[in-house]
C-alpha cells in the first residue's frame, strides 16, 4: 500500500505549492467533502449488498462502540497525567 | 456534527440502494472505489499541504504541546489493545487500526476498507463517530474531573473542527489553539498510521 503514500505526499507537496492561492484551497476543501460522500456511498453499497454485513451489525455496532470507548478512556487518562504533572504548574 | 450527518446519510442511501437490487449488475464498485481512493488520498494530501496554520502552531508554541497529541496515540492505542480482552472475534491488528481513526472516520473507514475488510471499515466508520458524538456530549464532564485537556484527548483528530467549539467553550479559549494543533498532529497522521498498523509484518 505504499502507493497510497506516494500519492499523500505527492498531494502534501502540492498543497506547499499552493498555500497562497484560498481560491485553489476552497476548491479543494469542496472535492474532497465530495470524494468522502462518494467513498461513503459505495461502502454504504458494499454493506448493503452484503447480506452477512446486515446480519452482523449488531456485533458490528458492538465493537465500533467498545473501542470508541476504549479510546477515549485511554487518551483521557493520559491526558489528565499530563495536565496535572505538565501544565497545571503554568496555571495563574 | 453537522457534516457528521450529511456523511451517515451518504452511508445510509448507499446501504438502501445496495438492499434495493436496481444497481446495474456488473458494475465493478471495488475497481471504481480504489481509483475513489486514490482521488482522496490526493486531496486530504492538499488539503494537509496548504493549511499553513498545521506548521506555524508548533514554532509560536511551547516544545511542550507536543506530549500532548503523543499521549492521545499512546492512549487510544492502549485502550484500542485492551478490548480485544472483552472482544476476543478482534484481532490485535483490528482494534489497533480501527482506534488509529482517532475519530477521523471518513478517511479512515475509507483506509481500513481497503487495506482490511468491508466489516472492519463499517467497525471504524461507526467507532470514531461515535468518538465525535461522544466527545460533543461528554466534554462538559470530562473537562470538570480530568482537566483542561480532556476533551481534547477524547476528540482526537476532530478536536481542530467539529469538537473545537465545544472543547473552547468548557476548556477555555486559550485550549483552542491546543485544540487546534493536537487535531491537525493526529489528522495528519491517520492513513499513516492506520496503514502501518494494517501492514506491516514481523519479520521471521
Amino acid at each position: 500500500m505504499i502507493n497510497i503514500l506516494i500519492v499523500l505526499s505527492t498531494g502534501i507537496l502540492i498543497g506547499f505549492l499552493i498555500v497562497k492561492r484560498p481560491k485553489l484551497h476552497q476548491l479543494n476543501n469542496n472535492l474532497l467533502s465530495w470524494a468522502i460522500y462518494l467513498l461513503l456511498f459505495l461502502l454504504g453499497i458494499s454493506v448493503g449488498t452484503n447480506k452477512e454485513m446486515i446480519q452482523n451489525m449488531g456485533k458490528i455496532g458492538y465493537e465500533a462502540i467498545a473501542i470508541a470507548i476504549a479510546s477515549i478512556a485511554g487518551s483521557v487518562f493520559l491526558s489528565a497525567l499530563l495536565f496535572k504533572f505538565l501544565f497545571k504548574p503554568d496555571a495563574k | 456534527m453537522r457534516s457528521s450527518l450529511i456523511i451517515f446519510a451518504f452511508f445510509v442511501a448507499g446501504i438502501l440502494a445496495g438492499r434495493s437490487g436496481m444497481l446495474p449488475a456488473g458494475f465493478d464498485f471495488d475497481k471504481f472505489g480504489s481509483i475513489a481512493l486514490f482521488l482522496l488520498m490526493f486531496l486530504a494530501g492538499v488539503s494537509i499541504g496548504s493549511d499553513k496554520n498545521s506548521w506555524k502552531v508548533l514554532a509560536t508554541h511551547n516544545y511542550k504541546i507536543i506530549w500532548i497529541p503523543v499521549a492521545i496515540v499512546i492512549g487510544t492505542l492502549a485502550g484500542s489493545a485492551l478490548v480485544v480482552l472483552i472482544v476476543p472475534a478482534l484481532t490485535l491488528r483490528e482494534s489497533l487500526a480501527v482506534g488509529a481513526g482517532f475519530g477521523y472516520y471518513s478517511l479512515s473507514s475509507v483506509f481500513i476498507t481497503h487495506l482490511h475488510s468491508q466489516s472492519l471499515g463499517v467497525v471504524a466508520l461507526l467507532s470514531n463517530i461515535f468518538r465525535e458524538v461522544a466527545t460533543l456530549l461528554a466534554t462538559p464532564i470530562l473537562v470538570r474531573y480530568f482537566g483542561n485537556l480532556a476533551g481534547i484527548a477524547s476528540g482526537g483528530a476532530t478536536a481542530m473542527d467539529t469538537t473545537l467549539p465545544v472543547i473552547s467553550k468548557y476548556s477555555g479559549k486559550s485550549y483552542a489553539i491546543i485544540a487546534v494543533f493536537s487535531g491537525i498532529f493526529l489528522t495528519v497522521l491517520v492513513p499513516f498510521l492506520v496503514t502501518f498498523i494494517l501492514t506491516f509484518r514481523i519479520k521471521g
